[in-house]
């Protein structure tokens, strides 16, 4: 698993590549933790690269919007390929975070 | 802080130290889908749809859970956690009950007691002496419930499991769960175990009814 991040329109975008699963969900958590800083409003996790999540991983995404909402910023999703998608809606996901097609139409999404 | 079989097995004893009447399968599976739980949550295990994997097989600590641990370690086979759930529901629901139900004694939270049942039985109560547990464990439920906050996984899980087993209407009025109907559909759908348990017990359920209609009057 691979987390690289850019800020970009205002929001800092953290993309992961590969899968979170328990074997490195810590890793994930760390590294997730230490990008985000306190000037951060909104938060996209973009999924495009992302090939499998595990309970253990969609806790740390949960965890994070928690962490997140607490402070009044924002977790949003994006690019999640069908498979990913499917499984954050089946665990009730989309109820709770906005969930974008693409990172521009995320960023789109909080000019508006 | 107690673990989520202690929370939903104290959350199952009455006033009189008596668990609340619900469908034995109910129970047991529920006490297994807590067990899976507090397993995730201390890193030992992990889960999707069709695998429960062990991540690290170094005992908890709690004999509650390191039982449950070992046998799927040692299992050669990878089951989904439908069939975990399933297999510990059956094998090792009761035993777990009763260390959570020890556990409970020892920290001071229940007492044992044991009163005479038609003369010569002897029945074991466990009444709650310090219900300050309780109390914060029916707080948790509460505030998670009545917000539309994200929640904590953990609260998400406890309330699968008290609402799997039977036990919000001990807890809640009846138009007070049914306003709260939606939330708790949310919150059922974020913990991976606490949907399969809840398949499970609904399943064994609808198989009890088909059965009892086919029963002769």
């Amino acid at each position: 698993m691979k987390v690289t991040t850019e800020r970009q329109g205002g929001a800092l975008s953290i993309c992961v590549d590969g899968r979170i699963d328990g074997s490195n969900v810590v890793e994930f958590e760390e590294a997730v933790r230490a990008a985000i800083g306190d000037e951060d409003v909104v938060v996209i996790m973009d999924f495009g690269n992302l090939l499998y999540v595990s309970s253990a991983g969609l806790r740390a995404v949960l965890l994070t919007g928690k962490r997140l909402r607490g402070r009044k910023s924002e977790l949003v999703l994006c690019s999640l390929s069908d498979p990913i998608r499917k499984v954050f809606e089946i665990s009730g996901f989309d109820k709770l975070f906005a969930i974008h097609p693409t990172r521009g139409e995320a960023l789109s999404s909080l000019a508006d | 802080m107690l673990n989520l079989v202690e929370e939903i097995v104290l959350l199952m004893i009455d006033d009189e130290g008596s668990f609340i009447p619900v469908r034995d399968t109910a129970f047991d599976h529920s006490v297994a889908g807590a067990v899976l739980m507090d397993l995730a949550f201390a890193n030992r295990i992990d889960t999707d749809s069709d695998r429960l994997t062990v991540i690290d097989s170094s005992p908890t600590g709690s004999a509650m859970l390191d039982s449950a641990l070992s046998l799927i370690a040692s299992s050669e086979e990878t089951r989904s956690p439908s069939a975990w759930i399933a297999a510990l529901a059956t094998d090792e629901a009761r035993p777990v009950r009763d260390m959570a139900l020890d556990s409970l004694v020892e920290r001071g939270i229940l007492e044992r007691s044991g009163a005479k049942f038609l003369w010569v039985f002897e029945r074991l109560r466990h009444p709650i002496v310090d219900d300050r547990e309780e109390r914060a464990v029916k707080r948790r439920i509460a505030g998670v419930l009545l917000s539309d906050d994200i929640p904590d996984p953990r609260d998400a899980a406890l309330i699968c499991l008290a609402d799997a087993c039977g036990v919000l209407p001990a807890i809640f009025s009846v138009q007070e769960i049914e306003k709260a109907r939606p939330r708790i559909e949310q919150l059922r759908k974020l913990d991976l175990i606490g949907r399969e348990m809840s398949g499970a017990i609904e399943e064994i359920e609808r198989s009890i009814i088909v059965a009892m209609s086919y029963m002769p009057h």
